[in-house]
Formats: C-alpha cells, structure tokens, sequence
C-alpha cells in the first residue's frame, strides 16, 4: 500500500539502530516492533513491501508517542516526524486508525465556546469525582476564568484551545512577564482558536491545515506570535512544510517560542530576588526535539531560581504525547515511571515545565510543576 | 530493579490485539506457555523485523521471537528448541555489523532487550554482574558517580548490549590502552542448547582448568546464550587530554599514528577519519571538524594530570614532524564530548552520503597502515565505489566504509568484489579479516583467507563440544562444510511470512 513516503526519506535510515536508546517506547518494551528503526522498516515493509496492515502494524504505528527523540539522535537526519505523521494521514483517510469517536473528540478544539462549554461540564464532573483518573487530569478544571485582554501590538501570545480553557493563568503570567520586559501583547483568543497539533498526530492533517489557514488569515502580518505550549509552536512552526506556500513559511519565520523569544531579550527583564527553590528542568519534547530551544528555559529561568538541575535521563518523553496518554495509558504510565525516577533522583522542589500536556501527566502522579513562565512571573511579583 | 516492576504492568502491552488470531504452532503454543503470551511473537511484524541487524545482509527468516527475562526461561526455550528441532539465534540490540543476529532459516530468536538489569556492583573487587541486554552506555552511566566505567567502548555503545559486546569480543576507540572486552569479563553464566546452564570462568584471579569463559567471549551466540556477565569495572582516569591534529594526506595520518607509538607513548585512544566521513560528521554534530583537511586525527591521553600534559605536548610535536597542519586542545568537557559524538556516529552519518554501507573491518600491522589505506582508495576506484575510512588507528584496526545505493543494478557486486580484494590486500600485509565486528555471515566466505581446513576442523570441534548438533546460531562464522555438517535445524521459508 502506499504510505505516501518519500521514497528518499524513508531510504534514508541504515538501519543502525542509534536512536533506539532515545525512544521511550522501546526504553519500557525492548520491543523491536516499537522502536524508531522498527516503525520505519514497518513504513518500508507496507510501501515497498507490500505487507498487509495487520492489526500488528497499526499498533507499531499507533504506539509511537511521536515525541521525536529519535530524530536529534539520528546521525543520518532521518525526518521520522513527517514520516510518522504522512503515515498516519494515509491510514486515517483509509479509516485505518483514528475512529470516528477519535475524530469527534477533537472537533471542540476548534471552537472556543464549545471548549468552554465542556469544560465547565469536566470541570463539576471533575468536582463530583466523576472523572477517570487514568485521564491523566490533575489540577482542577477551571470553571470560569478571567479573560486576557490586550496591552499592545508589539507581540501577539497565542492562547490556543485546551489550555486557553484549563491553564489560563499560564498565559496570564507569560503575559505579565511580556509585559515586564516592555512588550505589549495581544492575545490571539478567538482569532486563532487552535494549531491543530492533536490533529497532525491522529492523521488529520487536513483539520490542521484548515485551522493553519484561519490563523493566518487572522493575526496581522510581521508581527512576532509567542507560543508558551511547546507543543502548539513545533506545530506551527511547521505549517510551512504542512501547506508547502511560501505564505506558510514566512508564517512558521515568525513563531518563537515564549522563553526563546525572552533568552534573545534577557536584558529587557527585570532583576528580581529569585525564588527560594531547587528547580528540576523537564524538556517538553516538542520543545527539545523538534523546536530545539530547550537551551533557551534554563537562560530564562536561572536568574529567578535558586538552584536549577536537569534530570539525568536526556530528556526522555514523560509519555503524556498529547493525547496519549488517554489512548495509550499502559504505555503512558510506564514512560512516566521512568521519568519518575528522574526526578525522583534531581531532589527538586519543584519540576518546572513548559507544555500543558506534561504538567497534568505529571501532576496526575502527584509531582508539583509550573510552568517556567509562572515561576518567573512569580519573582517579579514576588508573590 | 526497573524490569521487575514494569513487567506486570507490560503484559498485553505489545500484543494487545493479537490475541485475536489462534496459535496454531504447537512450537509458538510450548514457548507461549514456558513464558508468557505476551513475551512470545509469531506474527509477521515481528519476525519481519528480526531479519535484520545493522549489517547489509537481506537474507534473514526469522522464526518466533522470544523475550525471556530469567536465565530459567532461557533454558525452557533451549528445551523447547530441541524438542521441536530448531535453531535458536540470540539477539542484543541488532547493531552487529557482520549479520551475527541475522536468523537463517526461521530459527528461535531469543532477545536479551528485557534482561536488562544491573545485578550488583561491587566496588572492593571491582565487579559488576549485569544482565545481557544491559546497554553499555547504560551500565558507565550508573557507575560514573562512583568514579568507575565499563572501558569497552564501541562506538555504538549507546545502544548495543554488553551480551552482544561479549559475543562479538567488541572493541571501540579506548580499548588501545585498556584491552577489548575479552579483557574486562571475568565469568560467565550461560545456557548450553542442551538447556544446561554453566558458569564460566569465576572471580579467582587464575581459576582452575581450562579458560572456557575465554572460548565463549567471542563465539557469536553460536556456543549458546549468555544469561550473566561478571565485567571488571575500571575506575576513571584523574585527568584526560583530548587532541585533534588536521593533516593534508591520509598517509601523514597513518604514518602520525606509528610515530607515536614508537615513541613509547600509550594513549587512551587514536582514532583517524578522512575528509568525506569528517564532513558527514561534522554536518551533524557541528564541533568544529576541519572540513577542508585530508584527515583528522583524534588523539586522546588520560592519567595524572602532569604526566599527560607532558605526552599531550609530545603527540603534538610528533604531529606536527610528520606534516599535521593544524593541532587542537579539547579546552572544555562539552567540546572534548563534542568530538567524540562526531567519531562515535560517524557509521550512522554516513546515509547523509548514500543510503546503504558495507564496512569492513580488517587489521593490520601499524607499519603497514598508509600503504594499505592507498590500496584501499585504488581499490575502491577501480570498482567504482565510493569508500571512506574511519577507523581506530592505534589497533591498526581498518574500517574501509564501501558507500553505495544498493538500489543502483550491479552495484551491490562491485561492492563484493572491492571488498574481497581489500581483505586480500589486508591479509597479505600480515593483518586479519576482522577485528572486532565478528565474522557473523558477512565474512563468513573470506575465512579460508586466513584458515586451512585443518584450522577451521579444530575450531568446529571446539563449537560442538559446546554445541553438538549446531544448534546455536547454525550458519554463521564457520563456512558451512567445517561447522555443522547436518544443519537439520534450518527450516525452509515459512510459507505465510505475514503471518
Ligand atoms: C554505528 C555503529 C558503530 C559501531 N561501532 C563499533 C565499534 O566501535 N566497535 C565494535 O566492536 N563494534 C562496533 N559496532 C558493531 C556492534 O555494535 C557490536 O558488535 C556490538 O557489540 C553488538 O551488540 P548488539 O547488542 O547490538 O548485538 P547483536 O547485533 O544483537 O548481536 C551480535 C552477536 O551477538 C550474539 N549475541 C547477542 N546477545 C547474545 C547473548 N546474550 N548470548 C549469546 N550471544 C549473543 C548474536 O547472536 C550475534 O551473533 C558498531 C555498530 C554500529 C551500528
Ligand atoms: S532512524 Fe537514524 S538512528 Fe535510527 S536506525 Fe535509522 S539511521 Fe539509525
Ligand atoms: S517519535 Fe518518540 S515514540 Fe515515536 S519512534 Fe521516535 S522516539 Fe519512539
């Protein structure tokens, strides 16, 4: 069957086997079929092979966290992210993968009121114990929040869908600390309601570019777009590949991500006292691997904390992946053990993190975290 | 720790919906049975990715795939194996470069991925016991904080385990001045075909009898499957200097390397890399590799501080006597780690160039070392194929890199035939076939280079002493007539692959 893969891409891994250490699911399986070198020669045996998708296959596929560890550790720069997420698009057009319970589930992204709306729901259902545990939601759900409003057009801060409803206040320090280096921010709201990440992962790539083409044609052109979920930056930083335009490109140009765009203006910030804590580091994995500005949270951070440590597991995914750690919650659990135990030997106080996704798939094991911006926000402030 | 505690919570994990199609093998249904479900894989999937290592090598049937994780249910595979009259093939991490894991003739493929706990380390005798599928970079991590490491050092150690380090005796660029791994294991448990598990070797400086842990340190997993490793631990060096010297020519590289060590200096490591391979590197790891030089040298001294700045100064002015233009001091941990990530993934960089290799990996003596790298490229020339060398120079151990599209027709033979001749220009300047990959099926054709029969007959003894019917790993190393001469345990093809 055709995947739809370059056949260069796909060609261009020997097979060597160095990522395998990188990736989280054959860390916790030793499982070949679950590996970065397994899943490709799995793309080859179905494209240039011919082999039938058995529910083997799909589950090879469907596994991968697509946290992209494998591709800084690839000497050959194998793109195993856009192969990972052409595969998924062919096999969910072919009703391969991705249900329509799956499909819509991720439809309210896309529209604010509706997000707030189920929310609201999650958040007295949450409240009344109805709530799974293996959802992975930790902190409350917000019922009702303030809304950000605008202090300028120097930058615009994205605030997206699902974190927009349940972690507003993230955006609101991001803003705070923005605003404290002289920035004037707008928030994207409604002119941008979602990146369309979720959907790139599960195949509907086609959603995403929808939602691709409604941002760009909202925000004002030229001006920056600061991103504090690191998952929605490596997202829109890649509609340039997503949509193949020129237009696109110039888009993606103008994303950073939040603490990036700060590690390039740390003398605008104010000083501070710093915090009296022993801060643990966790790379969100679209920031580390694929945005590669995970240089940029330890710069940010480390005049507003007392102590920073990384956690020694070379930023190894925490399994939280978006939404998988509701579809995958075995798999999800184990990686998140693993990451336990990282942190379990760092001794922080607390794990600062920048990506929704990874607090509440920690929080839910009952690790403390902030998100960096929150911690900086928190010195200035001093509160 | 980690294995025991994650197993439970793992099962079904890997085979969720597979328990949908009936085990019909009565083979599949005794392993299921020994192990788990969920530990034993029949389906295509997974025996279409075991045929396969890190070699160029195609011609892999896979049979069922088993992941034990005690030394008990190895045996119980090894039982099962003989009452059904099949072949097992053990398998580490598959990054084997000579098609050691390669399984021939749908075998048992027996994986040591989940035997991967560290055992115990003990620091007064200097012993860590571990488990075959522990990864090498895994076990140096955990014992760096108590100022120990594991010296061998392949340059995918990263990834490959210490099981697979023992069965291919492998080496990597500090082992020119601490040995290869047969110099770091002191014993090992393993489990014949016959199901019989053994300790080899022991802790007593000088056991009794004859050194079998010695004959099964490099046997390939075709003496049977390693189930523990006793590894000396070696404690890290006080003080390390790292020196990157550029030349014009290969040749002032090679000749650089003999100088040195005539000159009674035994550094950590001396590792050559010629332009093409420095600039796939350097694309990737960005430390600074000069591009534009003929080779690198990367030269790396550790011991008392005094004394290695003293040695550091010298490899210098040897360099530098013998035409290096440009010399370089690490001058911080981060760069001296920077240029050895460069080194240590010069094999994986190279698809940025064509999409397949074949490397070789003959030894020669040092003196030897530039007339053989000239007849290396006039080899490679004349066949049309491109060739790289990035090799551990200290050893005199060669890894010509033959680079090719193996989609292009013909090309796959040019590649052969270059290679045949390398080996023949390597063995007639007193080297050998191969130094520390193995000889697995890749080399397997080259051996009567180097052996008579009556060489090889004496090494097939020795292998079914231990393995009588060539059980273990049947087809690799020995050419077929010398080894087994009744290999019933090779099946034909199965015939539904994808099961
Ligand atoms: C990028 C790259 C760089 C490399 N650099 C080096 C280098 O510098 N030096 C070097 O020496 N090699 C090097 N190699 C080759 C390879 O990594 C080594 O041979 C390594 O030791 C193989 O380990 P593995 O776990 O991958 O074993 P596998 O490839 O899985 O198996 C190798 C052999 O060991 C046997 N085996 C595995 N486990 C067991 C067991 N438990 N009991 C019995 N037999 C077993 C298998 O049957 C097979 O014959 C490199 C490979 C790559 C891809
Ligand atoms: S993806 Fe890269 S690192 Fe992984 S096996 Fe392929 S070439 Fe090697
Ligand atoms: S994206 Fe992550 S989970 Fe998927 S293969 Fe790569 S490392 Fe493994």
């Amino acid at each position: 069957m055709d995947l739809h893969l370059d056949a260069e891409d796909l060609n261009s891994c020997v097979q060597c086997g160095l990522c395998l250490p990188a990736c989280p699911t054959f860390r916790v399986t030793g499982d070949e079929s679950m590996s970065p070198r397994g899943r490709i020669q799995l793309m080859r045996e179905v494209q240039d092979g011919d082999a039938p998708l058995t529910d083997e296959v799909l589950r090879s596929f469907e596994t991968c966290v697509q946290c992209r560890a494998c591709e800084p550790a690839c000497p050959s720069s194998v793109p195993y992210g856009h192969l990972m997420e052409r595969t998924r698009e062919t096999l969910a057009d072919g009703g391969h993968i991705t249900p329509g319970w799956q499909r819509v589930a991720f439809k309210p992204l896309a529209h604010p009121q509706l997000l707030q709306i189920g929310s609201a729901a999650l958040s007295v259902a949450q409240r009344a114990g109805l709530v799974p545990k293996r959802l992975g939601l930790s902190a409350e759900i917000p019922f009702r929040q303030e809304p950000l409003t605008a202090s300028g057009t120097d930058v615009y801060l994205f605030t997206g869908c699902v974190m927009d409803a349940w972690q507003r206040e993230v955006h609101a320090a991001g803003q705070r600390v923005l605003e404290a280096a002289g920035f004037g921010v707008t928030p994207t709201a409604e002119l941008a309601p979602c990146c369309g990440a979720l959907q790139a992962h599960a195949g509907l790539a086609d959603d995403t570019r929808g939602l691709a083409a409604t941002m760009m044609a909202n925000l004002a052109p030229d001006r920056p777009i600061l991103v504090d979920s690191a998952g929605c930056g490596a997202a829109m930083k890649d509609y340039g590949h997503l949509l193949g335009t020129a237009e696109a490109e110039a888009f993606s140009a103008r994303v950073f991500d939040i603490q990036e765009w700060l590690a390039d203006h740390l003398d605008k910030l104010p000083q501070a006292r710093p915090l009296d804590l022993r801060v643990a580091v966790q790379d969100p994995c679209h920031l580390r691997h694929v945005q590669r500005v995970h240089g940029a949270t330890r710069a940010v951070l480390a005049p507003f904390v007392r102590e920073l440590v990384e956690l020694d597991d070379d930023g190894m995914c925490c399994g939280a992946g978006g939404a998988y750690s509701v579809l995958e919650p075995e798999l999800a659990g184990a990686i998140r053990d693993r990451k336990l135990g990282a942190i379990d030997r760092a001794t922080p106080d607390l794990v600062a993190s920048a990506n929704p996704g990874c607090s509440m798939h920690l929080g839910a094991a009952d690790v403390e975290t902030a998100h960096p911006m929150e911690l900086v926000d928190r010195a200035l402030r001093q509160v | 720790m980690a294995g025991t505690a994650w197993s439970d919570r793992l099962r079904n994990l890997t085979g969720r919906r597979a328990g949908t199609t009936p085990v019909a093998d009565p083979l599949v249904a005794d392993l299921q049975q020994a192990l788990s479900a969920d530990r034993v894989h029949d389906s295509g999937v997974h025996r279409a990715l075991m045929k396969k290592d890190a070699s160029v090598f195609t011609g892999g049937v896979s049979g069922p795939l088993c992941y034990p994780e005690t030394t008990e249910e190895v045996q119980a595979i090894m039982r099962i194996a003989e009452r059904h009259d099949r072949a097992v093939v053990p398998r580490g991490a598959g990054t084997g470069l000579a098609g050691g894991a390669i399984p021939l003739g749908a075998p048992i493929v027996i994986a040591a991925t989940r035997m991967n706990r560290i055992v115990d380390v003990d620091l007064d005798d200097r012993v860590a016991w571990v488990e075959p599928g522990v990864v090498n970079l895994d076990l140096t991590r955990h014992l760096q904080p108590l100022g120990f490491h594991f010296a061998p050092d392949p340059s995918s150690q990263q990834v490959c385990t210490i099981g697979g380090n023992v069965a291919n005796n492998s080496g990597g660029p500090h082992c020119l001045a601490y040995g290869v791994t047969n110099a770091h294991v002191v014993a090992l448990e393993v489990v014949l075909p016959s199901g019989e598990a053994l300790m080899l070797g022991g802790l007593d400086a000088e056991p009794l009898g004859y050194d079998l842990r010695g004959a099964f340190v490099g046997s390939e997993g075709t003496l049977g499957f390693t189930t523990k490793v006793a590894v000396t631990i070696t404690p890290n060096a006080p003080a390390v200097r790292t020196l990157l010297l550029s030349f014009d020519t290969i040749r002032d590289a090679a000749n650089t390397v003999g100088a040195i060590i005539a000159d009674g200096i035994v550094p950590a490591a001396l590792e050559v890399m010629d332009q093409r391979i420095t600039e796939a590197v350097e694309n990737y790891v960005g430390a600074g590799y000069p591009t534009d030089a003929g080779a690198v040298l990367l030269a790396e001294v550790d011991g008392l501080a005094d004394g290695i700045a003293i040695d550091a100064d010298r490899i210098g002015e040897i360099g530098r006597a013998h035409g290096a233009i440009d010399v370089r001091q690490a001058a911080t941990e981060e760069e001296r780690a920077l240029l050895w990530k460069g080194r240590k993934t010069a094999f994986g960089a190279i698809a940025q160039i064509a999409p397949d290799y074949y490397l070789h990996d003959t030894v020669v003596p040092r003196a030897k070392l530039a007339d053989v790298l000239d007849e290396v490229y006039a080899i490679a020339e004349r066949h049309d194929v491109l060739v790289m060398n990035v090799f551990h120079a200290g050893d005199g151990n060669l890894h010509p890199l033959l680079v090719f599209d193996a989609r292009i027709e013909g090309k796959l033979d040019a590649v052969h035939a270059a290679g045949s001749e390398i080996l023949a220009a390597s063995v007639a300047a007193g080297g050998v076939l191969s130094g520390e990959h193995g000889i697995g099926v890749e080399k397997q054709a080259y051996m009567d280079q180097m052996f008579t029969d009556d060489d090889m007959d004496h090494q097939g003894r020795l292998r079914r002493a231990f393995d009588p019917v060539c059980r273990a790993n049947p087809g690799k190393v020995l050419p077929m007539g010398h080894s087994c001469a009744d290999i019933a345990a090779l099946r034909s093809v199965p015939s539904e692959v994808w099961g």
